[in-house]
C-alpha cells in the first residue's frame, strides 16, 4: 500500500472512532427520563418520524423549497455512494477486481449530479444574504470538502491516475467529518429519534 | 448593563453540561444551518429580518456549547463557528430567545433535520436565568406567582368575592339554589384550576365551566389560594421557580384530597403541569392530571352532558394553542368537543399541528417591552382569522384569548373570542329533573 492510502485509512479509522464514541455517549445517556404520564405510542411515533414525517409533503422545509430539497437529497445520495465506493476501493487494493464500465459510468453520472448539487447549495449559501448571515467557516469547509470528495470519487472511478488526489481528499474529509457540521451523519438520526420520542410521548405523532 | 464574569459564564455553561439523557447533546449537535426553517417562523415571516431565523436562535446557544464544551471549538473557534459568551452575545440572546421566539415549536416540526429548536431556546433561557438576565417584566410575573400564589397578585379576598359573585350568577342562571362554585372543599373528585386572567378580566368563563360541572353533576372544588394553572417559571428559564409554582398545585391537590387535577383552559399552564410538572418535582403524580378539554370530551362521550349544537349557529373557527395541540397532542380531542358543541366550524389554514402561534406565547404577554413585535407577528393570525370569515374564534387558552382580543382590536377583525367552556356551556341542555 502507498503512503496516501495509509493516510486515508488512518483518517477513516479516526473518523469511525470519534463517531462511535459519540454514539456510545448518546446511548449511555439514553432516553429522556420523563415522569409525566405517557399519552401516545412512542415506537410508532419514532417510526413516523423517520418515515411519514420525512415526506416532502409533511415539511415546509421541503415543499416550500423543492429545488433545494431535491438538490439536498441528491447531494446526500452522492455522499453515501462515495462512502460506499471508498470502502470498495479499500477492499479492492488487495482484490484488484475491476468494476464493470457501465456501472462505473452510472456511478460517475450520479456523483457529478450530486457534486453539482453541492456546488449549487454552496453558491446559494454564498450569494443569499440571509443564508450567508447564518454561516461560518464550518458551513463552507463542510460543503467544499464533501463536494470535493464526490468529485474526487467520480474522477477516480474510471481514471486511477488520480489515486493520490483521491485518497488525500478522502483523508481530509474523514478528518473533518466528526468535528464539523458533517457530524450530522450521526446526529440527524438521533434528532429524528428524539423528535419522534417527544411527539410520541405526548400523542401528537403519529399524525392521524 | 450586565457584565458576564467567569462565575456567571460558568453557571450558564452548567445548564449545557447538566443532562440526564441524550436529548440535549443531540440537539446541540444536529443543526446544519440550512436556514429552511425561516419560512416556518412567524417572527421571520412578519419581521423579514434574518436574525429571527430559528437556526440563528439555535446557533446562539450551540456556538457557546462549541466554544466551551468541545475540543475543536476550544482549539479553533473560528473554524467551528464557536463563539464567546460575552456581554454582546448575552444581550443578543435576551433579544432573540426571550424577545424573538414564542417557543411555539412550529419550526421544530418543519425542520429538515428534526432539531428541537424550542427546546434549545428554552435551554438558552435557562442559561440567561442562571446569569440573572431574565427580562424584569417576566420575572415580576413569576415573583407574583411565588409571593402571592397567582401570577397577577390577586388578593385572596378579592378572588373569593369574585367566586361568590359568579356563584350567584350561576344560581340565577340555573334557577337552582344548589348550583355552586365550591371553594377549598376536601375529598372532591376534581380539583379545578384557573388562569388568573379569569377572575381578573373574564369571570364569566368561570361560570361557564361551573355550568358544565353542574350539568355533569360533578363533585369538584377550587382552591382559594392555589388555583393558578399558569407557570411562567416555564418561560423565564428558572427551573427552581417553575418547580415551586408546580409544587403549589401539587400540594393543594394533596391537601384537599382530590382525585383528579383538571387544568383550566391555559396552554402553557397545561404543559407546565401535565408534562413538565412531574419532571420538575421529580416524581410521578399519584393523581390524574388532565386538561379541561379532555374532561369535557369525557363528559360528552359518557353522556354526562348533553349538547345542542344548534345553539351555537354562528360561523366559528378554532385557534390551536401550541402547547395543547402541537406540544400536547390534543388535536382530535379538542375538535371532538368543539364539533359536538358548535354547528358551523371552519378551519384556519394552516391549522392543527401546523397552526401558527397567536403571538402571545413564550411569556410574551408578560414582557411589555416586546409589545410592538408581539402585535406585529399577531398579524399572521389576524390574516388567518380574516380568511375564514368566522365571527367567533374558539380557543382553550386564556393567554391566547388575551392576545387574540388585542389582535382583534389592532387588526379590526370584529370577531368574538371564546373559550371551549363558553361554547360548551352555551350548547348545554340542562335537565332540570336531575
Amino acid at each position: 500500500m502507498i503512503w496516501y492510502q495509509w493516510i486515508a485509512i488512518i483518517a477513516f479509522i479516526i473518523c469511525a472512532i470519534v463517531l462511535a464514541s459519540d454514539l456510545v455517549k448518546l446511548i449511555k445517556l439514553g432516553n429522556p427520563k420523563d415522569l409525566s404520564r405517557k399519552q401516545g405510542n412512542v415506537p410508532a411515533a419514532i417510526k413516523y418520524s423517520f418515515t411519514g414525517a420525512m415526506s416532502p409533503m409533511a415539511k415546509e422545509s421541503a415543499y416550500q423549497h423543492l429545488p433545494t430539497y431535491i438538490g439536498g437529497l441528491l447531494y446526500h445520495m452522492g455522499t453515501f455512494l462515495s462512502l460506499g465506493l471508498f470502502i470498495w476501493f479499500l477492499i479492492n487494493i488487495s482484490l484488484h477486481a475491476e468494476m464493470h464500465v457501465a456501472i462505473a459510468i452510472i456511478f460517475q453520472i450520479i456523483l457529478w449530479i450530486s457534486a453539482l448539487s453541492g456546488i449549487l447549495i454552496l453558491l446559494k449559501r454564498i450569494f443569499k444574504q440571509e443564508l450567508r448571515s447564518l454561516s461560518g467557516a464550518d458551513d463552507y469547509i463542510s460543503n467544499i470538502l464533501t463536494t470535493l470528495m464526490q468529485i474526487a470519487t467520480a474522477l477516480f472511478i474510471l481514471n486511477t491516475s488520480n489515486e493520490a488526489f483521491y485518497f488525500i481528499v478522502m483523508a481530509l474529509f474523514f478528518l473533518w467529518l466528526p468535528f464539523g457540521k458533517t457530524k450530522h451523519v450521526l446526529y440527524f438520526f438521533a434528532a429524528r429519534y428524539h423528535l419522534g420520542y417527544f411527539y410520541g410521548w405526548r400523542g401528537t405523532w403519529p399524525q392521524k | 448593563m450586565v457584565t458576564i464574569d467567569k462565575e456567571k459564564r460558568e453557571k450558564a455553561l452548567q445548564i449545557l453540561k447538566n443532562s440526564n439523557d441524550s436529548k440535549l447533546l443531540t440537539h446541540l449537535n444536529a443543526c446544519v444551518r440550512c436556514g429552511l426553517c425561516a419560512g416556518s417562523c412567524m417572527y421571520y415571516l412578519a419581521m423579514k429580518d434574518a436574525k429571527f431565523i430559528p437556526a440563528r436562535k439555535v446557533d446562539l446557544v450551540t456556538s457557546i456549547y462549541r466554544r466551551y464544551l468541545t475540543t475543536q471549538g476550544k482549539l479553533m473557534p473560528a473554524l467551528f463557528n464557536a463563539k464567546d459568551l460575552d456581554d454582546k452575545m448575552a444581550d443578543e440572546m435576551v433579544d432573540l430567545l426571550f424577545g424573538g421566539c414564542t417557543m411555539c415549536g412550529r419550526c421544530v416540526k418543519h425542520c429538515s433535520i428534526g432539531v428541537d429548536i424550542s427546546y434549545i431556546v428554552k435551554k438558552g433561557r435557562e442559561m440567561l436565568a442562571a446569569m440573572d438576565m431574565v427580562p424584569k417584566t417576566l420575572q415580576s410575573t413569576v415573583d407574583a406567582a411565588i409571593n402571592t400564589g397567582n401570577n397577577m397578585g390577586i388578593p385572596t379576598e378579592e378572588f373569593v368575592d369574585t367566586i361568590q359573585w359568579m356563584e350567584e350568577e350561576l344560581v340565577d342562571e340555573m334557577q337552582d339554589a344548589n348550583a355552586r362554585i365550591p371553594l377549598d372543599e376536601q375529598n372532591k373528585h376534581i380539583f379545578y384550576t384557573l388562569n388568573p386572567r379569569e377572575p381578573k378580566f373574564f369571570p364569566l368563563s368561570i361560570t361557564a365551566m361551573a355550568k358544565v360541572f353542574y350539568a355533569a353533576g360533578e363533585s369538584w372544588t377550587l382552591s382559594s389560594k392555589n388555583y393558578d394553572v399558569t407557570n411562567y417559571g416555564y418561560f423565564n428559564g428558572n427551573n427552581a421557580e417553575a418547580t415551586q409554582i408546580a409544587r403549589n398545585l401539587y400540594d393543594e391537590v394533596k391537601n384537599l384530597h382530590a382525585d383528579v387535577l383538571v387544568l383550566g383552559e391555559c396552554g402553557h399552564g397545561s404543559r407546565a403541569n401535565r408534562w413538565e410538572g412531574p419532571n420538575y418535582l421529580k416524581k410521578e403524580y399519584e393523581f390524574e392530571n388532565i386538561t379541561a378539554v379532555e374532561l369535557m370530551a369525557q363528559y360528552i362521550r359518557e353522556g354526562r352532558i348533553k349538547l345542542d349544537k344548534s345553539l351555537n349557529k354562528e360561523l366559528m373557527t378554532i385557534h390551536d394553542p401550541c402547547n395543547l395541540i402541537r406540544n400536547g397532542g390534543l388535536l382530535k380531542e379538542m375538535r371532538f368537543v368543539i364539533n359536538s358543541a358548535a354547528e358551523n366550524v371552519v378551519e384556519m389554514n394552516p391549522y392543527g399541528n401546523d397552526n401558527f402561534c397567536c403571538g402571545g406565547g413564550g411569556g410574551k404577554l408578560a414582557m411589555s417591552e416586546y409589545n410592538e413585535r408581539r402585535l406585529k407577528i399577531g398579524g399572521i393570525k389576524a390574516e388567518q382569522i380574516k380568511k375564514t370569515g368566522a365571527k367567533v374564534v374558539i380557543t382553550p387558552c386564556h393567554n391566547c384569548v388575551d392576545q387574540l382580543v388585542q389582535i382583534n382590536h389592532t387588526y379590526k377583525l370584529g370577531v368574538q373570542i371564546k373559550t371551549i367552556a363558553e361554547i360548551v356551556a352555551d350548547a348545554l341542555i340542562i335537565d332540570k329533573k336531575q
